[in-house]
């Protein structure tokens, strides 16, 4: 047997043979993969818990009551009869938000005294609170409309000449390529291969520093007869080929069975998650190079990997971070495979637009070699550092 | 002296002089956060770009331009002749919005008629969206009714007088987070995260460490029931003697260096804190099973803060949650942890109001230790005897 083979099948026992590599390289990322896509199954947490205030107990009130309660965003679980009620609900977290009518709602309404209706989100969570607000503001500004439409009817204006007046600017919103706001869709999408990359950058910096540990190193030079690159490939490419054949099975579980948008080409997207899997492993390597003990280099990547989900800015978008951390967005990975997915994926544009996040992957793919002739030096003389 | 405080002072003693464990201990709850809030700390997404694509290039198609760009929200980058032009725009990656005016637009509002204009937002990132959605609905509000006023006066002149400004105001006040702002969002919750997780790392970690080298560290007199209890309880105490320093900071300076909303109070904060710290000291040594190595922690802990994340109920609420979700949420010291700190911490809630949590993190805390104990009592200890008797097993590349 050659000296690739031995060291290739050699990886393959290691990997196979010990329960913590199923665990890293399977179990983990399938588990995690399952539960963020479960979990946000349904696209949005309607059904927003929240109450309401109704300080005036007029017909008018009541039917804004009803209006609101009718909306299929909002559960009002609650009729406090105070504003320190709600809020004291609100800090229980029964309540995500309250709509309060204020006293002589109808009588100051009729007498033209201009009341205010108030409504309170709780945005300590994003996510139910944007949704209440949305459905708060469209029920007051009906209830607005329906009011006016009442006032210009007693001026003597018919309802035919005041409705179309009621919005005179009327501006729409399309969402393009994910129109339901679906939360799955915006999150699953970086999530998912974000997890991938740190998995895959820890069991780089593992499955190597182990050997230095263990000072099984030298042995494997010496297999691969002294050429450090065939030992490194050797080592990592059954993990490459696992790893592969898990993002393979991302892509069909989040684009085929949980129906994710794919509005382009799948060849494109296909050669990107490749690209990416190969381009974290270099990214890992080449850490490892720069810092040969396992614990620190696993520090680095396990800080690397997990601020890349900030980092890369799936949520705040770089161009509102402060200049000297945008930078930082882009030295991962994970930045050109989300900005691939956004245009090939979710919006369907021509290759043309992403041509410059697959250069990057190849940069990426550059980069150890900057650095091999340290990774050998280090495996001849293993020194292990706790 | 006692099997107690010889494990407290063993317990010390390795943590100061592990260089890997002082990282998880002081490092982590240290830098990372500052780290972390530094990276949202914009709070907002302003000026998010967009390309307008006019059709109908009158006065009061360039009034709503002029306004949209002056929102917090919107910068108008520029004029497309068309709506391809503009799809080309959003394509380069140049703008996130293109606003189409139709023709006409102008001529419908002077007819009294409701006037369409059409807004197409990039979905990539919601909190650009949601700029767009806020912007464009303000601004169609705030130029709509002054329309209307005029319009209504036009039409019957005595009008004016009966729908004199506004009929009914509306308002809305945010609550805990006032400006609104994503990291103040976020930072809190987050921060009570890194609490748990850098106890269980760091105690996952000595465990790796006592298994590959049970010579140093294992006593073989504490394989008693009563000893493996008196060398947990000592080894959990130097942990909470460790981390109260850390704790301090993160629950309090952080969020007083980032101005994140502040409405609780201090003290009953760190008092609805300590189960929880309990709760993850008791669930790392559950965890030091599965640590047979020093460096098996960052391999198997450290991906799990993604599902901690998510299983908080921080960005997707827990009443929402499917109920296996919802299960294995309860079982994560850090969700009850982060629900009453960011109410306690942001909503100014008193313990008292917490209640739910606070009782939820001490029986999690109790079962963690019970199941610990057990854990440790006929898993830990045992390996760690056997490694000590059969030094040739712990080499395990």
């Amino acid at each position: 047997m050659s000296g690739f083979k031995q060291i290739f099948m050699r990886s393959v026992r290691q990997l196979t043979g010990r329960p913590i590599y199923w665990v890293a390289m399977f179990a983990l990322p399938l588990f995690l993969m399952l539960m963020l896509t479960n979990m946000m199954e349904d696209g949005l947490p309607d059904k927003v818990p929240a109450a309401i205030v109704d300080k005036d107990g007029t017909s008018l009130s009541r039917e804004i009551s009803q209006n609101l309660g009718s909306l299929q965003m909002v559960d009002l679980v609650d009729q406090s009869n105070s504003f320190t009620e709600a809020r004291h609900k609100m800090q229980e977290g029964k309540i995500f938000g309250f709509f309060m009518i204020p006293e002589n709602f109808e009588q100051d309404l009729l007498s033209g005294k201009g009341p205010t209706i108030t409504f309170y989100t709780n945005m300590t969570y994003f996510v139910p609170a944007s949704l209440l607000f949305k459905s708060f503001k469209t029920t007051a500004l009906m209830s607005k409309a329906g009011i006016m439409l009442n006032v210009a009817e007693t001026a003597g204006i018919s309802a035919e000449t005041v409705v179309p007046m009621m919005q005179p600017i009327n501006i729409t919103s399309r969402g393009l390529g994910n129109p339901g706001l679906n939360y799955a869709i915006y999150l699953c999408n970086s999530f998912v291969p974000c997890m991938f990359q740190l998995m895959i950058m820890l069991m780089v910096c593992f499955s190597l520093g182990e050997e230095i540990k263990y000072g099984t190193s030298p042995k494997l030079m010496r297999m691969a007869h002294g050429n450090i690159l065939e030992a490194i490939v050797g080592k990592i490419l059954p993990q490459t080929i696992g790893w592969w054949v898990m993002i393979m099975f991302m892509m069909s579980w989040l684009y085929c069975w949980q129906g994710y948008p794919m509005k382009g080409s799948w060849w494109w997207m296909t050669v990107s998650e490749l690209m990416f899997v190969v381009a974290s492993q270099c990214f890992a390597l080449f850490v490892f190079g720069v810092l040969p003990n396992l614990r620190f280099s696993l520090s680095v990547c396990s800080l690397l990997g997990i601020l890349s989900f900030s980092l890369a800015a799936f949520s705040f978008p770089v161009e509102s971070m402060y200049g000297a951390i945008s930078i930082f967005s882009w030295i991962m990975p994970i930045r050109y495979n989300f900005l691939i997915y956004i245009d090939q994926a979710l919006n369907g544009i021509d290759i043309w637009y992403s041509r410059w996040w697959y250069v990057a992957y190849i940069a990426f793919f550059l980069l150890p070699f900057t650095i091999m002739w340290k990774i050998r030096k280090n495996f001849e003389r293993p020194v292990y550092i706790p | 002296m006692g099997i107690f405080i010889r494990s407290y002072i063993k317990e010390l003693k390795l943590i100061s002089h592990d260089i890997g464990i002082i990282l998880f201990l002081a490092f982590l709850p240290i830098a990372y956060p500052i780290i972390y809030s530094l990276i949202y700390n914009p709070e907002q997404v302003r000026d998010v770009r967009m390309v307008v694509v006019d059709h109908d290039r009158s006065s009061l198609s360039r009034e709503l331009v002029r306004n949209l760009d002056a929102t917090q929200e919107i910068r108008i980058i520029g004029y497309a002749a068309d709506l391809g032009e503009g799809k080309r725009a959003m394509n380069s990656h140049e703008c996130y919005g293109i606003l189409e005016i139709p023709e006409g637009f102008a001529k419908k509002v002077g007819r009294g008629e409701s006037s369409p204009a059409v807004l197409y937002s990039e979905m990539s990132l919601l909190l650009r969206y949601r700029g767009f959605l806020v912007a464009t609905t303000n601004v169609a509000q705030a130029m709509g009714s002054e329309i209307l006023t005029e319009k209504i006066s036009e039409t019957v002149p005595m009008a004016e007088t009966l729908i004199s400004g506004d009929p009914l105001g509306v308002q809305n006040v945010a609550m805990g987070n006032l400006e609104s702002g994503f990291d103040s969002f976020i930072m809190p919750g987050v921060l009570v995260l890194i609490l748990q997780q850098c106890l269980i790392l760091a105690i996952g970690m000595t465990g790796g460490a006592k298994r590959e080298k049970p010579w140093l560290y294992a006593d073989i007199d504490k394989a008693t029931a009563g000893g493996t209890f008196k060398s947990m309880a000592g080894g959990a105490l130097a942990y909470l003697t460790v981390i109260i320093v850390p704790c301090i900071y993160m629950l309090h300076y952080v969020p007083l260096m980032f101005r994140f909303p502040q409405a609780g109070n201090p003290w009953e904060i760190q008092v609805f804190i300590l189960p929880m710290v309990i709760g993850s000291i008791a669930l790392g040594m559950i965890f030091q099973a599965a640590c047979r190595e020093r460096e098996s922690v960052f391999v198997l802990w450290v991906v799990t803060s993604v599902a901690f994340l998510f299983l908080s109920g921080l960005t997707w609420p827990r009443y929402a949650m499917a109920p296996v979700w919802k299960c294995l949420s309860d079982l994560v010291p850090a969700t009850f942890g982060v629900e009453g700190f960011i109410r306690m911490n942001t909503n100014g809630a008193t313990l008292a109001q917490v209640s739910g949590d606070y009782i939820a993190l001490w029986i999690q805390a109790g079962a963690y230790t019970l199941i610990a104990f057990l854990v440790q009592r006929f898993y830990v200890m045992p390996t760690r005897i056997r490694a000590l008797k059969e030094p040739g097993r712990v080499a395990i590349p």
